[in-house]
């Protein structure tokens, strides 16, 4: 077998370390993925979207999948596809079938393995809850065999599986239930709200009639314009809803990444100014209110993929993550959490919020019914680790939590009162994995097994 | 492991009783680390560095533990690994703080003192760092930090046993570093000017002198963003490279 060591990062290019990096289509027996590895530890790795190091292992073997969907199956509308399928190859394929995934995230560059592991929600999951509630089956690696695991029939594994981070084995198969559509498009609305009350009561008001719904806001903002924010929500488009060219050829699905991020880039290239005159400048283009415009699927769901590699314009000691929840009733928690990153001058690009429809039974499944804030920081602020620390123990309080896709600086005990089901995960994993071999360097830094 | 914002859990500090060292273990402290092992010679020294190390730890369960290294000592390199690799999971940031400045009059003199310096400042030290350094290399990340010294960029007749050893181990640790670059593991050679510390105690301050906190300031940033080499203060870094380039015959005339 030919393994090679690799340097590996998250998408936020902070903690770098390096692996063995196995394919495993290279792996005639697998019973030897796990056995060979010499005990430093074996994970299973996507595409590398989670933020912190969840997929990577220092020292140990990183398993990954290629992205090839020339054997996928559709029956009616459930899909099975290997483990190490994208999304982007999915929508490729299917969209112009009449076919769109049930559940997507922010770029389309994400692993059904990934989807799966970090049981990810997307722009519907006020409506449709997350991506590991359309799957019904999942076919899974371990170092004690492999396994067919089915909802219904293997509940403990399954839910242990889904929003897992790959600690239960590695998913080399997956069906999950596709959305029929008529159209490649979007009926979108777009809502400037001047600040977070008046965002806030919108979204509670109507956001049950848009399947998807999201927020940006201005976090940088000061004053009597915290929470300034943009809200746009939308729905498939139907047939009757568009003309011209588009009416002609309404399932052509188009997504390119027009531009790519430059290779090298100065820390410091984005400072306090430039990301504060960057907001401004998105929140005055934004319209008042715009209704029933028409965009594409690429542009309405993954408009950071338009550039390719933007992660690297962070420069080299990178950026992280924060992305909390908290329940429905602590908006006074929400509102207090924005005021102090906005007090504290965080340099940071549109923070994302939204609201989540009811949990699934995921063990160490992110979202419960209640609000999500997601911001991206680069890294070197002085006293960002204390600050988000004492956001961690807000969160906390009032029983939210923070998303393990997105880690990579939380503390351990912090972690472990926020995912209180964290001992019955352990007791399942142990059952398939006897000697702890499947484990990542987020599963170390947190103590998670 | 690392966090993030590149705070180590593990740290490894050799030279547990030197000023420098034990202000950069105590700003890692200060910012969450919190496993701690010291390595030297004077363990009571040690355990009074390991009490000012806890003292200003900001996160749970802080544990500091001391163990007996001597640089020169027959084979050292390999006890020092296979101790602090039982004592620490991983190593994930180990400082590199021992060194003797000498007494260049009576060293110049004395072949077997001539013969000390050197080794305890480069010949025997450099199997420890790089017997680390595969240690990490193999764990697949690490954060090296080696003390050097201005007097290793522009050796100076005034003192050119220490400096030399000095530029010895500034050169090793630079292409170490560079040979690790795919490896994980960073590489931070520091290059304080004079540092007010037990060390030079008993000279006369010399211009653009700092203090052990800067020095521990300027490493962090310097670990933070991971750069290869860093001048403390900064300022001396652009003397030195005047300095360097500066004739021979001239170079004699400057009174440092
Ligand atoms: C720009 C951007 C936007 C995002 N937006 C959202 C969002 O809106 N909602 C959301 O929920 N998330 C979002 N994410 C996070 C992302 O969806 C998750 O991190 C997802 O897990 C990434 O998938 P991946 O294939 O890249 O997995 P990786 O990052 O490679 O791995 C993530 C985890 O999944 C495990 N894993 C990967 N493949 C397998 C497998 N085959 N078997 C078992 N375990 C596996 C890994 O071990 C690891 O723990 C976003 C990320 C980015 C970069
Ligand atoms: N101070 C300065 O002006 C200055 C300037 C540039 C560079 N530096 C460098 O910075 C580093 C730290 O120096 P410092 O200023 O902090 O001085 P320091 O407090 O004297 O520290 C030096 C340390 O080296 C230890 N040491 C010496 N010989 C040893 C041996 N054989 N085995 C094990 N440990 C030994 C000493 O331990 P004992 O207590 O056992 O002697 C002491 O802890 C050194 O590498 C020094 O060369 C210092």
């Amino acid at each position: 077998m030919k393994t090679q060591r690799q340097l590996l990062n998250g998408w936020g290019r902070t903690q770098k370390v390096t692996s063995e990096v196995v394919d495993l289509k290279q792996i005639t027996d697998t019973e030897n993925i796990f056995s060979e590895a010499n005990g430093a530890g074996v994970i299973a790795r996507g595409m590398g979207r989670a933020y912190g190091d969840a997929a990577q292992i220092a020292g140990g073997r990183v398993v990954i999948q290629e992205d090839r969907i020339d054997d996928s199956q559709l029956s009616g509308n459930h899909l099975t596809v290997h483990g190490g399928v994208s999304l982007n190859s999915i929508l490729n394929s299917y969209v112009p079938k009449g076919y769109f995934v049930p559940v997507t995230p922010g770029t389309r560059y994400v692993s059904v393995g990934g989807a799966i592991a970090a049981d990810i929600h997307g722009k519907n999951h006020h409506l449709d809850g997350t991506f590991t509630n359309h799957v019904s089956q999942f076919e899974l690696i371990t170092p004690t065999g492999t396994h067919q695991i089915d909802k219904d029939l293997d509940e403990d594994i399954f839910w242990a599986t889904a929003g897992g981070m790959g600690l239960t084995g590695i998913i080399v198969k997956a069906t999950f239930e596709m959305i029929p559509i008529e159209s490649a498009y979007i009926k979108m609305e777009t809502r400037r709200c001047t600040n977070l009350d008046e965002l806030m009561a919108v979204m509670l008001g109507s956001d049950d009639k848009f399947r998807y719904s999201v927020a940006w806001i201005d976090l940088m903002a000061k004053g009597g314009d915290i929470g300034r924010s943009v809200l746009t929500r939308g729905d498939h488009a139907i047939l009757d809803e568009l003309h011209g060219k588009r009416a002609e050829q309404p399932l052509k699905y188009v997504a390119n990444t027009k531009l790519e991020a430059p290779k090298w880039i100065p820390t410091g290239t984005l400072n306090t100014v430039s990301i504060k005159a960057f907001n401004e400048l998105w929140y005055r283009k934004a319209p008042k209110l715009r209704q029933d415009q028409i965009a594409t699927l690429a542009s309405f769901f993954h408009p950071l993929d338009g550039v390719g590699s933007w992660n690297r314009i962070y420069g080299n000691s990178g950026f992280l993550q924060y992305q909390f929840v908290v329940p429905n009733g602590q908006e006074e928690t929400l509102r207090k959490i924005v005021e102090r990153l906005s007090a504290a001058g965080v340099a940071s690009f549109l923070a994302v919020l939204k609201r989540f429809g009811a949990e699934n039974k995921g063990l160490l499944s992110f979202p419960r019914p209640g609000w999500t804030l997601a911001l991206d920081i680069p890294i070197g602020q002085e006293n960002l680790s204390s600050l988000l620390n004492e956001l961690d123990d807000e969160v906390l309080g009032v029983g939210g939590r923070i998303y393990l896709a997105k880690d990579s600086r939380a503390s351990g005990p912090t972690i472990h009162k926020m995912y209180p089901e964290i001992d019955k995960f352990a007791m399942i994993k142990s059952k398939l994995d006897p000697n702890g071999l499947i484990k990542s360097d987020l599963s170390r830094r947190l103590g998670l097994i | 492991m690392f966090d993030a914002m590149h705070t180590p859990d593990n740290v490894l500090l050799v030279g547990g009783s030197s000023d420098i060292g034990v202000e950069i273990a105590k700003s890692l402290a200060r910012r969450g680390t919190t496993r701690f092992v010291l390595a030297g010679r004077d363990l009571e020294a040690m355990q009074r560095s390991a009490n000012a190390i806890s003292s200003v730890a900001t996160g749970e369960g802080v544990s500091v533990s001391v163990i007996f290294y001597d640089v020169v000592a027959e084979k050292s390199y390999q006890a020092l690994l296979e101790v602090a690799s039982t004592e620490l999971e991983t190593i994930d940031y180990a400082i590199f703080a021992t060194g003797a400045l000498g007494d260049q009059d009576e060293d110049e003199n004395s072949p077997a003192s001539t013969l000390e310096i050197l080794e305890i400042n480069f010949s025997k030290l450099a199997p420890a760092i790089l017997n680390v350094a595969n240690h990490m290399s193999k764990q697949g990340f690490g954060q090296i930090v080696v003390l050097s010294s201005v007097a290793g960029i522009r050796v100076r007749r005034s003192n050119f046993i220490y400096g030399s050893a000095k530029a010895g181990l500034d050169g090793f640790a630079m292409a170490l570093g560079e040979s690790l670059i795919d490896k994980g593991v960073k590489v931070t050679v520091v290059r304080p000017g004079f540092v007010k510390t037990k060390m030079t105690s008993h000279l006369k301050a010399a211009p653009l002198s700092t203090t052990p906190e800067e020095v521990a300031k300027a490493t962090l940033a310097a670990t933070d963003h991971q750069n290869a080499s860093v001048y403390v203060p900064s300022a001396i870094g652009l003397v030195i490279g005047v300095y360097r380039h500066l004739p021979r015959a001239l170079a004699r005339k400057i009174p440092f």
